[in-house]
């Protein structure tokens, strides 16, 4: 399977590899991941990132590494994750580092994620599942047009989070979604 | 030097793994003979297990194969390297009962450890069993694997640790 890259103004998204190891053992590892179910041991941590790989073989879609176009350098995870009990498809998003936040970058992939989502996978829906404390994580699903479904099935009932659902109108592929 | 894609033993093949090994994959991880590795465990646990064991590969250009017989998938064995600061540790696992006592997990962990130890020039193996796990320590011997007395690593507690080294290769099958 080759994996798509995406590119968008500032960033390219590739399938994540060895390379990116560093910057996502030390993310998996860091209090930034705490939301996503970290912070962890490096064990838990390499393994958290060696799955973000599989999922695409498994699937044949998966989360991209979010590269800097100028520079090459990794910032985070964006794309799709649906492991086995997810209940519905979901675009998750993360940046390693707190330095790469605040410039849009995580809204410029989610934006390339969605319409591939849409477009590409012809997914006819779209969630992100998001801790009720990621305030920056809220902000940015609604910044993307997503609103909050609150009878949208949990995937960790025991644990719920808040199910933001995307709208696919806002992302038909045209020029104006990444306006 | 690449790791072999396929390495044939009398009766098997051991392939790098794929997709369509999950169902079995999954199957014995959610069953109770996973007692032995921490399980069992939930389908979408078995799902980001089975995720890493691909990623793995990935990252580190060696990993797990799985073991087929006459081209069912019937169990995974070789080189998990979590750590790069530690030597990587030989795993074998024989995924349904009904396989076991037929050498299978013998003569597919020899073939790993001859390509690694010999053809590839490892200079060491780490191998972790519980000790209550007989067929696996009866396989740890056969292969001319060092029980140590390294402690067990906090994620894998009460476990023995053997070393296996290039000095094991060439020791009879039986």
């Amino acid at each position: 399977m080759t994996a798509p890259i995406l590119t968008t103004d500032r960033l390219i998204l590739r399938k994540p590899n060895a390379q990116d190891a560093d910057a996502a053992l030390a993310f998996f590892q860091s209090d930034r991941s705490r939301y996503v179910g970290g912070p962890h041991s490096l064990g838990a941590a390499w393994r958290s990132f060696a799955g973000e790989i599989g999922h695409w073989d498994i699937r044949g879609y998966g989360m991209w590494t979010v590269t800097l176009k100028d520079t090459g350098r990794a910032i985070g995870l964006v794309g799709p994750w649906h492991p086995a009990d997810w209940p519905e498809f979901e675009i998750g998003w993360l940046l390693f580092d707190d330095a790469d936040q605040g410039h849009g970058f995580a809204a410029e992939a989610a934006r390339a994620a969605l319409d591939y989502a849409f477009v590409a996978l012809n997914q006819p829906t779209v969630v992100s599942y998001i801790a009720p404390a990621n305030s920056a994580s809220i902000a940015l699903a609604e910044r993307l047009g997503a609103t909050l479904d609150k009878d949208a099935a949990q995937p960790h009932p025991d644990k719920p989070c808040l199910v933001y659902r995307h709208a696919a109108d806002d992302n038909d592929g045209s020029p104006e979604a990444y306006a | 030097m690449t790791l072999a894609s396929v390495i044939s033993t009398p009766r098997l093949r051991l392939r790098r793994p794929e997709p369509s090994d999950l169902p079995a994959y999954t199957a014995y991880y959610m069953g109770p003979r996973s007692h032995f590795v921490r399980g069992p465990y939930t389908e979408d646990e078995c799902f980001e297990k089975f995720a890493t064991v691909l990623g793995h590969w990935q990252i580190r250009d060696y990993g797990r194969y799985t073991i087929t017989l006459d081209d069912t998938a019937i169990g995974h064995v070789g080189p998990l390297g979590i750590d790069a600061n530690k030597p990587p540790e030989l795993t074998w696992t024989l995924w349904d009962g009904a396989h076991e006592g037929n050498g299978y997990a013998t003569e597919a962990a020899i073939a790993m450890r001859d390509h690694l130890l010999g053809d590839q020039g490892w200079p060491l193996l780490e191998i972790l069993v519980q000790p209550d796990n007989k067929p696996s320590v009866r396989v740890a011997e056969k292969l001319g694997a060092q029980l140590t007395d390294l402690p067990a690593p906090d994620w894998y507690p009460g476990c023995l640790t053997y070393h296996l080294t290039s000095e094991s290769i060439g020791e009879a099958l039986q």
